[in-house]
């Protein structure tokens, strides 16, 4: 057992340091969005991290599937899965995204 | 500071490296009174799928004396300070995706099937050195590089090995035609950059990439890079090239620029991983690839 701030709280801390007081004050175009990709690494982490073990598809099933697939064996439900699949990714990655979809 | 290998350039007065990636540096270098854009190879490795610095101006050179709106090459060096490199005119205007899209200029579509068609008829025999491949094959070698399992991009690959034509005869490709790709002016196509994907294949892989959402750059109603629709841009390449390609054909290739896109974000987030780059940019592009693999989800299950 670890002390307070635990993982998600440091994360939330170095997020807003760099969101409130290091944004703001960066004024390199370039060096501007490589800030804002730091931030969006960091929401992903944070994202993953609260999210705890995933229950989706494990690596091997994951690559028994990929390797089917290739193989010109799709399963009939080989698309169903895989958006489902992908879709609870992107709940970590970038949740925004889906909206795009409806 | 002016390093001393620029020497062979001639009368440098200023030079500024430009940020990127480590394989291969750009300089903005002032000599002889002229702008000049030096590339030259960095200590990483380079793209096993790109083309080395002398075949880069070597097409650079071939698509400038077609006609082609290329920034004008000027040298190629075998040795600038123990690295290969080239240099061209250092041209302005935008690239930046996310700003043409908000305002594209009228009639951009159709000067984009016009550029596109004038660099289809490049002879391929000019350029020896190009290498024609099966898309797929070569999408399936580069994602196998990867060693993590991506379904749904092997879904997308084999959805799309099952309806290629593949009837067309291979032409003179760009290899990464795209807004962003593309310096573009209040008056519309100016230059057409970054020629390191070149290669031989069929022409309808080029005319479908700027279709891919990610090329859209959140104008996603503008199915043509966020620019414009499709229909004018295909109508005016077919009559230009007197090829055939299909709105149907391009539904095809266009998942298949998607599981491109998405291999080359992981491949990209390797060169992270691995040491050879190390950049939070390519770091994250790991965790963008399930963009390309749900909309690429989406067009499979919209078409079936």
């Amino acid at each position: 057992m670890h002390d307070r701030p635990d993982a998600l709280e440091l994360l939330e801390a170095v997020t807003e340091f760099i969101g409130d007081e290091i944004l703001p004050v960066v004024d390199d175009h370039r060096l501007r969005f490589r800030t804002l990709v730091a931030l969006n690494a960091l929401g992903i982490a944070y994202r993953e991290l609260r999210a705890g073990d995933d229950d989706g598809p494990s690596s091997s099933e994951l690559r028994d599937l990929a390797r089917r697939i290739r193989a010109g064996d799709v399963p009939g439900d080989a698309l169903p899965l895989l958006k489902a699949h992908v879709a609870s990714k992107l709940r970590i990655s970038n949740p925004s995204y889906l909206d795009k979809y409806g | 500071m002016v390093p001393e290998w620029m020497d062979a350039l001639g009368e440098v007065r200023s030079a500024v490296l430009l940020p990127g990636g480590a394989s291969k540096e750009a300089w903005a270098v002032e000599v002889d009174g002229r702008e000049l854009l030096v590339r030259r190879a960095g200590g990483g490795v380079i793209h096993q799928m790109t083309l080395t610095l002398e075949q880069e101006f070597e097409v650079l050179r071939t698509a400038h004396e077609a006609g082609v709106r290329v920034p004008e090459p000027v040298s190629y060096y075998r040795d600038l300070g123990g690295r290969e490199a080239f240099s061209m005119e250092r041209v302005h205007g935008e690239t930046i995706g996310r700003r043409i899209v908000r305002d594209p200029p009228d009639g951009l579509p159709e000067q984009m099937a016009e550029e596109l068609a004038r660099i289809h008829a490049i002879p391929p025999d000019r350029l020896p050195f190009l290498a024609a491949d099966d898309p797929v094959g070569r999408m399936r070698a580069e994602l196998d590089t990867v060693d993590e399992p991506h379904p749904a991009i092997e879904l997308g690959l084999t959805w799309v090995d099952e309806r290629l034509a593949r009837r067309r005869a291979p032409t003179f490709a760009h290899g990464d035609w795209r807004i962003g790709n593309l310096v573009v002016s209040p008056h519309g196509l100016e230059y057409v950059l970054d020629w390191e994907f070149a290669h031989v294949g069929d022409p309808a892989e080029d005319v479908a990439w700027p279709l891919v959402r990610a090329w859209r750059f959140g104008a996603d109603d503008r199915r043509l890079g966020g620019v414009g629709d499709v229909e004018p841009y295909l109508e005016r390449y077919n009559e230009l090239t007197g090829q055939d390609v299909s709105l149907e054909e391009l539904d095809v290739w266009e998942v298949l620029g998607n599981a491109k896109w998405a291999i080359g974000c992981l491949t990209q987030a390797r060169r992270h991983l691995d040491g050879r780059d190390r950049s939070v940019e390519y770091a994250v592009l790991g965790r963008i690839a399930a963009e390309m693999e749900y909309e690429l989800l989406d067009l499979v299950e919209q078409a079936s």
